[in-house]
């Protein structure tokens, strides 16, 4: 009985170790490929580009990155052609200032809301990649593709049309106090991803719910990786930019720019 | 000698005094006990089982944990630790002085002054309002300059549904509108949600009932689709989101804009 009970034990202890084995090859499987991943984005950003500089001709020697006014130059013009790219159409659509520390809203050209950044964050291919790149990458405007947030866009209210006089109720006084906490993440249609955070907590709890936001967003691209390191391949990699702006400013923006509005950024 | 010998037993001498006793006797019943209780646990496999199966769901708890934690925090920034590298500059006076540089550098000067004025000429120097729904806010610009800013009242967002699944969203729209048509003294034509909304059938298209009076204040402005800049009764309402998608604002800032704004002046709503 001795016997048997340590042959049990030590065959469970085997296959412990034999699946242990295999959840640290996959946790270090998936490291290296997620490490991989930001290389293979930069290098995408650059083939795009340098592919759309054959194109048309009009490639840029390589000594010029690393000079500090040809990048200064290039920066400007990247984001002068993104902004008028935008405002040719009627839509809003939002700027984002990275040395000024500036969100901005604006229509056909015209400023219509500018709200300031207290804290912000970026990828380091973003803040420390090849700038000439960056600026290129960010010449033309970006796409929201899709938005995920702890408030509502529209914030819609069905009501029902009473059948007679009888029935009718006039309108009571919208309720407008500030309940929700305003965190959202823009997606682009070039990858990257805009975190905008209220600034500072307001109500209690406010903590808990932007933790669990934040959770519920790093399952969802977790299962995303996940999905490809299983089929052997790099995840996708999403540059992203956290800004932190003040509660109301933040809601603005969100309810102004349209579900598939753009977005323009000067690095 | 014996006297001695009392008060100084010698270890071979076999007595022992009392206190020596006592130190004894407590510092042996501990291992004792604690032997017993040992040999009583390990005679007891019932709880030797608990006691490992307990320890294992710890250990594997744990172990899930550290494995969620890794993927979900760590690997995020391994992913920044492993990209990119600072861009850095140098000052290249042999390359300052080449003249393709040059070229290029005067290229992309040229190329920022022409955007610049094409995105500036945007921003038109005549009169303009910007209205802000979220706030419910409207800003009156003339010569780029803000020369009035108040309280306004926007759509509801309200989705009025009727049984015959007929539905109307009182939304103000956003973007870049123009004023269509300015008008004194409006009348309100009451369209079919109007009606429905208070429970009364809807009449016909030129029907009396339709029209009111004195409800839209003393001027309209017109931005198409229907959408008006008007007054309303209800100024407490003013600053919060209630209406059926037009633009409400009190008389004296009504007054200010329709003088301010003319026919073509642009409206953004944002």
């Amino acid at each position: 009985m001795d016997n048997m009970e340590k042959k049990k034990l030590s065959g469970k202890m085997i296959t412990m170790i034999i699946i242990g084995g295999f959840v640290l090859a996959f946790l270090v499987f998936y490291s290296i490929l997620s490490a991989m991943a930001p290389g293979r984005k930069l290098a995408e950003i650059k083939s795009g580009i340098i592919g759309l500089q054959q194109t048309s001709g009009s490639k840029t020697d390589e000594r010029y990155f690393s000079d500090s006014a040809f990048i200064k130059l290039s920066k400007e013009k990247a984001f002068l052609q993104a902004s008028i790219s935008m405002a040719e159409t009627d839509s809003v659509y939002m700027t984002l200032n990275i040395p000024d520390s500036t969100a901005k809203l604006a229509i056909s050209g015209v400023e219509v809301h500018s709200a300031k950044i207290s804290g912000m964050k970026m990828s380091k291919i973003l803040r420390s990649g090849n700038e000439y790149l960056i600026s290129e990458f960010f010449s033309s405007p970006m796409n929201i593709v899709s938005d995920f947030a702890t408030i509502k866009k529209e914030p819609l209210m069905i009501k029902m049309a009473p059948k007679d006089t009888s029935e009718f109720k006039p309108d009571i006084i919208p309720d407008t106090s500030d309940y929700e906490p305003v965190n959202y993440i823009l997606e682009m249609d070039n990858g990257v991803r805009l975190f905008v955070y209220q600034e500072i907590d307001t109500i209690p709890g406010d903590k808990q719910r932007l933790f669990f936001f934040d959770l519920n967003d790093r399952l969802k691209n977790t299962w995303r990786s996940l999905k490809r390191v299983v089929r052997f391949e790099v995840p996708e990699y999403h540059p992203y930019i956290k800004i932190r702006l003040p509660k109301a400013d933040a809601k603005i923006l969100y309810r102004a720019i349209p579900r598939k509005g753009q977005i323009a950024v000067y690095m | 000698m014996k006297e001695d010998d009392k008060i100084n037993p010698s270890p071979g001498s076999g007595e022992v005094s009392d206190s020596d006793m006592t130190h004894q006797t407590s510092a042996e019943n501990v291992p004792v006990a604690s032997e017993s209780f040992f040999q009583k646990a390990r005679e007891n496999e019932k709880l030797i089982k608990t006691i490992r199966t307990i320890l294992g769901g710890i250990l594997s708890a744990v172990a899930v944990l550290f494995i969620v934690i890794f993927i979900l925090y760590l690997v995020p920034v391994l992913q920044e630790i492993a990209s990119g590298q600072k861009t850095e500059f140098k000052s290249n006076r042999e390359l300052k002085q080449d003249k393709n540089y040059l070229k290029q550098i005067a290229l992309l000067t040229k190329d920022i002054q022409r955007l610049s004025k094409k995105y500036a000429s945007f921003t038109s120097g005549q009169s303009y309002i910007v209205i802000n729904t979220t706030d419910n806010r409207f800003f009156l610009y003339k010569n780029k300059k803000l020369i009035r800013e108040g309280y306004c009242s926007s759509g509801s967002y309200t989705m009025l549904k009727t049984e015959s699944e007929k539905k109307w969203i009182f939304k103000t729209p956003k973007g870049k509108y123009w004023i269509r048509g300015k008008i004194t003294s409006p009348v309100w034509r009451r369209p079919d949600w109007s009606f429905v909304e208070e429970g009364l059938p809807i009449p016909s298209e030129n029907d009396p009932s339709r029209w009111e009076y004195g409800v839209l204040g003393d001027y309209a402005m017109s931005i198409g689709d229907g959408y008006l800049i008007h007054g309303t009764l209800y100024k407490r309402f003013l600053g919060m989101p209630v209406t059926h998608g037009c633009v409400r604002l009190n008389d004296e800032d009504l007054e200010a804009i329709y003088n301010t704004l003319s026919i073509g002046s642009k409206v953004y709503i944002f």
